[in-house]
């Protein structure tokens, strides 16, 4: 086990901010934590750190008990959302700031960071200022730095939050490869559920400081273990059903949910109305007067005011309590 | 609003402050350089008389005296009170309880109207029943001499006593100091902490190298701007607690000088070319700073 989370609690001011985690990171693992915002996904990775101090439980890195040791004797890495990057200092100086600050040797520094400068494709930029640089490039720098020191674990704290939606899909796929080809072990935080989904070797979703569901992302998203985990991931959200509705069998006690791509329009099933089309480029997602939305590929939308058959199979239907929300 | 309309609205609004701008600070400025040019006694018209004024002041020895006391005064004081002021900011940046009031404290006295201030410290520096001296004085052996042995400072009364009263009376007046280097603190990205926290740094080597170079520009600005105020601010404190002496001439500043020959002597075009020499020499000081605070930061990359 790389990283080991166990019970930890955190409260601020009688402030529950992360309840009775637990979360193990494999060696050479990556691991994203989602939730939405305030749910104790930051803190958690601040307690990692080090950086906040744990009421209760412990933190283990590489089988060494690190619950109480100061943030710089855990060897870890972080890469900030707004890249911490010194305005002062050059690419360069920013990148060997940690191996100076612990007095490593000049030509050892050097070669340290034009090797992370390759490794993460900075190398031309060296000589510059954080200020002559993109966000892209500056997190390049800031993800540079991170791995010049070789640390036991790398902590990632939404560093994609920052950039535009195109440069976020391509950092995505190098946070991806990077991972890939140096082996580390990586925790990465967001609030996105879609970097969740894609990044993650394993995803772990965090709400209200509770851990609800640890699993790969085909897991978590084809088998949610209760109605929040079943309607935080996906896009659009999780269609839930009520009682009445002629789309599931009705049972007393039970919530009952379908993906938007579940829901099959054709020519058996309950017939509906579209009240609305949304095209989102090769998807189009259709608003029913059932209440639910349906996912079809934009070629085979209806028109909005046609008159639908709406089929879903039982198989595709997520069941939960209604009670504990938990998935029967 | 159109653009011409809109321009032609911001500058009826500048208007005001820009006419008195104009007609109580740069018009006057600009009657210096001519003024200093001439001999002017108010009662007489002007006579032009040249270079002369100049030529005299740099053969007059108290106007060397007053230059010199200025330079030094500012030499001490400045880095004295930038120490301060930064010192107290980074002490009292965190919220914390108490910081209120302490932020408070440090910068109040800046607010007190500079008379009021210079009598306060009348008193305060009293050789006889000055709260300082009876300070100095508890448990001393004599009368006169203080718990280590020595005499007690003659504050107003002895040259360089007198010289570091008035350095002492300026290390209180650092709020806008303060005030301007607490708020820069307060907005550094606390990510840059939390960075070197995961290095192994030292808080001397947090100083050195972030709080340090990220307040660098800012300390510039308030090192050239604390420069040219401390050139100037001497004058209520030299004409309230000592009048310039103890002789000779220990806490005449350039300032003073200034006021004494226009005010008492009448002597206004040699007043207005030693205002002028002061402003080339402040020009210099803070150009001179700009230079070595410019090298240095280029070495610190």
């Amino acid at each position: 086990m790389s990283v080991a989370v166990r019970q930890v609690r955190k409260e601020y001011d009688g402030v529950v901010a992360l309840d009775s985690v637990d979360l193990e990171v494999a060696e050479g693992e990556l691991l994203v934590v989602v939730g939405p915002s305030g749910c104790g996904k930051s803190t958690l990775l601040r307690c990692i750190a080090g950086l906040e101090t744990v009421d209760a439980g412990s933190i283990w890195i590489k089988e060494r008990e690190v619950t109480t040791v100061r943030p710089a004797a855990r060897n870890v890495s972080m890469v900030f959302q707004s890249y911490a990057l010194f305005p002062h200092l050059t690419v360069e100086d920013n990148i060997g700031f940690g191996l100076v600050v612990r007095e490593e040797s000049k030509r050892q520094v050097k070669e340290k960071v034009a090797r992370a400068a390759a490794v993460t494709g900075v190398d031309r930029l060296l000589g510059r200022k954080p200020f002559q640089l993109s966000g892209g490039e500056r997190q390049r720098v800031a993800l540079a730095r991170a791995l010049v020191r070789d640390p036991d674990v790398f902590l990632l704290d939404e560093p994609l939050s920052n950039l535009d939606a195109g440069l976020r899909v391509q950092m995505r796929a190098e946070i991806r490869a990077l991972h890939r080809s140096l082996g580390a072990t990586m925790i990465h935080v967001t609030h996105d559920q879609v970097e969740a989904l894609t990044l993650g070797d394993r995803i772990a979703v965090l709400d209200a400081g509770r851990v609800r569901q640890v699993g790969t992302p085909v897991e978590v998203y084809g088998r949610p273990c209760d109605l929040f985990v079943a309607r935080f991931l996906g896009s659009p959200p999780l269609n839930v059903l009520h009682g009445d509705s002629p789309l599931a069998q009705a049972r007393p006690g039970v919530i009952a949910g379908v993906r938007p791509e579940h829901v099959r329009l054709g020519g058996e099933g309950v017939a509906a109305r579209v009240e609305l089309v949304e095209v989102a480029g090769s998807d189009a997602y259709v608003h029913l007067d059932l209440g639910v939305v349906a996912r079809v590929p934009t070629e085979e939308r209806p028109a909005e005011g046609a008159h639908v058959r709406v089929l879903v199979r039982d198989a595709d239907v997520h069941r939960f309590d209604a009670e504990s929300e938990r998935r029967l | 609003m159109t653009g011409a309309a809109e321009r032609r609205q911001v500058l009826l609004m500048l208007a005001p402050y820009v006419l008195g701008l104009a007609l109580l600070v740069a018009l006057p400025a600009l009657v210096t350089f001519g003024l200093a040019l001439t001999e002017y006694d108010l009662l007489r018209p002007p006579r032009f008389i040249g270079l002369d004024n100049f030529r005299e002041l740099f053969r007059d020895d108290i106007f060397a005296i007053a230059v010199r006391n200025s330079l030094l005064f500012a030499a001490i004081a400045v880095p004295l009170r930038l120490g301060a002021a930064l010192g107290l900011a980074l002490l009292l940046h965190r919220r914390a309880r108490g910081a209120g009031t302490a932020r408070a404290s440090v910068a109040l006295p800046t607010v007190i109207p500079e008379v009021a201030y210079g009598l306060l410290w009348l008193w305060l520096f009293n050789p006889l029943y000055g709260p300082i001296n009876l300070l100095l004085l508890w448990q001393g052996d004599s009368e006169t001499t203080t718990a280590w042995g020595t005499q007690a400072p003659q504050w107003l009364t002895h040259p360089n006593d007198a010289r570091a009263a008035i350095i002492i009376m300026s290390l209180f007046t650092i709020g806008e100091g303060f005030v301007i280097l607490l708020v820069t603190r307060q907005g550094l990205p606390t990510e840059l902490y939390d960075l070197v926290a995961l290095e192994d740094a030292t808080p001397w080597g947090i100083f050195r190298r972030v709080t340090l170079p990220l307040l660098a520009p800012v300390m510039l600005l308030l090192l050239a701007r604390d420069t040219i105020f401390s050139l100037q601010a001497t004058f209520v404190p030299a004409l309230v607690l000592t009048d310039g002496g103890p002789p000779p001439y220990a806490t005449t500043y350039v300032p003073l000088f200034v006021y004494s020959n226009a005010f008492e002597y009448l002597r206004y075009g040699y007043a207005a070319a030693a205002t002028l020499l002061m402003f080339a020499a402040t020009g210099l000081v803070v150009w001179l700073q700009w230079r070595i605070v410019r090298r240095w930061r280029r070495g610190l990359g």
